[in-house]
């Protein structure tokens, strides 16, 4: 108890004695996180709308003109029994026709041949884990086997721009989340190092009267956690306050949810307590 | 022979054959070699440069010899491994040499420290608090930081720490510097206080002490070794 309490009463006087470099500290890790807040934001909203873009992908199977209904039907059943597959539906010429007119806006056949030229299709909806260009393809390949389809087509040329788009985002955003998280530890290591450095004496005369490591450092620890956990919840009550000022019809903003926030500034803070590790390791090292 | 001479006391500080270059390489001390027994002191003189505050410094493990063996409360600190130096630490009050005050804690925080990093009740750090700032009339100065204090007054915060947790060993390195007659006669009378109370002390002075401790004895360094 004597001990936490000394501890405590350290944070304190770190705190009150170094209030500019704390505010400092506070105010520049508060807008790094708030620069990996709205990365992480943007990012689930960018794979938010990669997903919905994907439910629309479908991959078209054409059947045959000699086709009867009855192999048709078995041909459904076996495409249904693949485990890529989430839906198969069956579309009849005259479907296509009343699809082909809601698409254009007017019937194209009209005054055209007494038959219907457009090839009856099922149109398959792939299970949402296999919605990739090498699974589709795959499916594609397997499909090809089957009797009874004569050409299997999808967005594949779309589906592979989408992927490469969406691995340069990741890519980009792994690389700017890990910048953003090593200025965050080496800039309140540096603030921490500050003050700490002010402080040298104290500490070398605590580690003569024979305080551990912990005595002397976890001030410097609880503060690294305190100034980086504050300043990454002052960064989310910042985006909560934009989020009830603004509103897009067009567009859904995807916000991660509540435990996750909660999660994140725990983890911020300890992230802070590195920092605070890292900010005093030679000055505990040289006790 | 009795059961009684058969049984060795274990000394307190014991250094055997202890060798020592300083950071230039010159050689300060070959093969030193000290016994020091429970309640017992000793008065170590020498020339300044001889290596006295060197010796402090071996003994609460902030250094380590080239050659030769120091232990300190049964505790081998020539391997200067963490732990253990913490240990030796928390049984010595030391004052000058490496020994200073926190300038950020208060006269009586600072008098503190000791029984806090030791983990002592409150009650008892305010009682044993309470009698040192009395013992060295430093009552007014309690809430002052070290920076406000004068030469004399510093030495005697740091006499009420080193004494403040009842430790073992005390390490003083030029106890009477600086004093002016009336601390210093008044310096004097405590560490004849101490060296009667079966605690120990290795006072390390450039001049032998002019008053004689009890239970203690004196040694001098010449050519880096103990005589």
């Amino acid at each position: 108890m004597t001990r936490i309490v000394h501890i405590l009463r350290e944070l304190g006087r770190n705190l009150a004695r170094h209030p500019g470099t704390v505010l400092g500290s506070i105010l520049s890790l508060t807008l790094l996180f708030l620069l990996f807040d709205l990365f992480w934001i943007g990012s689930m909203t960018s794979e938010n709308f990669y997903r919905t873009l994907l439910s629309d992908l479908r991959m078209e199977l054409y059947l045959p003109e000699e086709i009867s209904d009855s192999s048709i039907t078995s041909l459904n059943r076996e495409i249904l029994s693949l485990e890529e597959v989430f839906s198969a539906e069956y579309v009849s010429k005259e479907t296509a026709r009343s699809r082909l007119e809601q698409l254009v806006g007017y019937d194209l056949l009209v005054g055209y041949d007494s038959t219907n030229p457009l090839p009856r299709s099922i149109i398959i909806t792939v299970e949402s884990d296999f919605q990739n260009v090498n699974d589709m393809d795959l499916l594609q390949q397997r499909l090809a086997s089957l009797t009874g389809s004569t050409e299997i087509v999808y967005s594949r040329h779309w589906l592979e721009k989408a992927e490469n788009t969406r691995s340069i985002i990741l890519q980009l955003g792994l690389l700017l989340g890990g910048l953003i998280l090593l200025t965050i530890l080496f800039n309140s290591a540096n603030n921490i190092r500050l003050m700490a450095r002010a402080r040298a004496q104290g500490f070398r005369q605590m580690a003569l009267l024979g305080a551990g490591r912990i005595f002397v450092g976890m001030p410097f620890f609880i503060e690294g956690f305190f100034m980086a956990g504050a300043s990454s919840a002052f960064g989310w009550l910042i985006i909560l306050y934009g989020r009830s000022k603004i509103s897009l019809a067009q567009f859904e903003i995807m916000y991660p949810p509540h435990d996750q926030v909660i999660v994140y500034c725990v983890l911020a803070g300890l992230l802070g307590s590195l920092s605070g590790y890292v900010g005093i390791r030679k000055l505990l090292k040289n006790g | 022979m009795t059961e009684l001479e058969n049984e060795r006391i274990e000394p307190l500080v014991e250094l055997v054959d202890v060798s020592m270059r300083s950071d230039r390489g010159e050689s300060v001390f070959r093969d030193l070699t000290l016994d020091l027994l429970p309640g017992r002191s000793v008065v170590i003189t020498g020339s300044s440069g001889s290596g006295k505050t060197m010796l402090g410094e071996l003994l609460i493990g902030l250094r380590i010899p080239q050659s030769g063996k120091i232990r300190l409360f049964g505790h081998d600190l020539s391997r200067r491994k963490r732990s253990v130096v913490r240990r030796v630490r928390l049984q010595i009050g030391g004052v000058g040499g490496q020994f200073r005050l926190v300038p950020s804690l208060t006269v009586a925080q600072n008098i503190s420290l000791p029984m806090v990093i030791a983990g002592e009740r409150k009650k008892i750090r305010q009682e044993r608090l309470r009698k040192m700032l009395a013992e060295f009339s430093l009552l007014r100065q309690a809430g002052e930081y070290p920076g406000s204090l004068t030469r004399v007054e510093n030495t005697l915060v740091l006499l009420a720490r080193a004494s403040v947790a009842n430790q073992p060993l005390m390490i003083i390195d030029e106890p009477l510097a600086g004093l002016d007659q009336k601390t210093f006669s008044r310096v004097a009378d405590f560490l004849a206080k101490v060296s009667i109370s079966g605690r120990s002390m290795i006072i390390l002075a450039s001049d032998p002490l002019p008053v004689q401790l009890p239970n203690s004895e004196q040694r001098q360094i010449v050519n880096g070794a103990l005589v």
